[in-house]
């Protein structure tokens, strides 16, 4: 297995609750303007190497779920910004370039000191 | 004291939105990119028509009624709307339209996507 990503929440904006309403998770660096700090989820770098594909695999504190599409410039904002825009859709297709998509499932609650992975089994 | 000239920017290929007319003020100086890797090339070009200051909002930030644009490389869900929400002129280099729990505030008088350097013209 290869480590692909793995990073700690260090932070949780108030509008976070909207975006997961939604079925989504909008991670940033720690680095991120301060103004995109209220819908966020700050997070700490701390591995990244690699491209993350469909077929990978993103955990969140454990609970585990398939990547299903991943779009033109999330790679681009993963691994410079620290940023993700991870949907529960279910779609193959990812609908904005940002996002990388997993199955239309419950997202898991996200706290301060939850740990962030994606993986591939190689 | 700044002389600082309008400028126009319209949508790139696929784009959606604006046209947008920045002009900088006094009071109202940065030309704010929110891109990650320093000053987008497309800030660079906002800054030298108009006379406003390129600012890197990833090194530290500006109140956002001191911001006359802001030049954004987002993917569709974040960035392109919180400018928007704060009534901040926004120019995204990707063709993205208005999605996620923040479309609500993007409207075409806000915020003009992908755009390229020659969608930057004097107005």
């Amino acid at each position: 297995m290869t480590v692909l990503y793995k990073s700690t929440v260090t932070e949780i904006g108030e509008l976070v609750p909207t975006f997961v309403a939604e079925g989504m998770l909008v991670f940033f660096g720690d680095g991120a303007p301060e103004e995109l700090k209220t819908f966020c989820i700050i997070h700490k770098v701390e591995h990244q190497e690699g491209q993350v594909k469909p077929g990978d695999t993103v955990a969140i504190d454990g609970h585990e779920f398939e990547v299903l599409a991943v779009g033109s410039v999330a790679n681009d904002n993963l691994y410079n910004l620290g940023h993700l825009n991870l949907k529960a859709d279910g779609n193959t297709v990812a609908d904005l370039p940002g996002d990388v998509c997993i199955a239309k499932v419950d997202l898991p609650e996200i706290n301060v000191g939850s740990k962030l992975e994606i993986t591939r089994s190689n | 004291m700044a002389e600082y000239k309008s400028v126009k920017i319209e949508k790139g290929p696929g784009g959606w939105g604006g046209p947008l007319t920045i002009k900088p003020t006094a009071d109202r100086p940065y030309i704010y990119s929110v891109t990650g890797g320093g000053i987008h090339p497309l800030a660079a070009k906002i800054a030298e028509l108009t006379g406003g200051e390129a600012f890197d909002g990833f090194n530290s930030s500006k109140p956002f009624d001191q911001i006359a644009v802001a030049v954004i490389d987002c993917g569709g869900t974040a960035r392109i709307g919180v400018y928007p929400m704060k009534k901040v002129p926004t120019v995204d280099i990707h063709a993205t339209s208005p999605a996620g729990p923040l479309a609500m505030f993007i409207t075409e008088d806000l915020l003009v996507t992908g755009v390229k350097l020659e969608n930057i013209n004097p107005a």
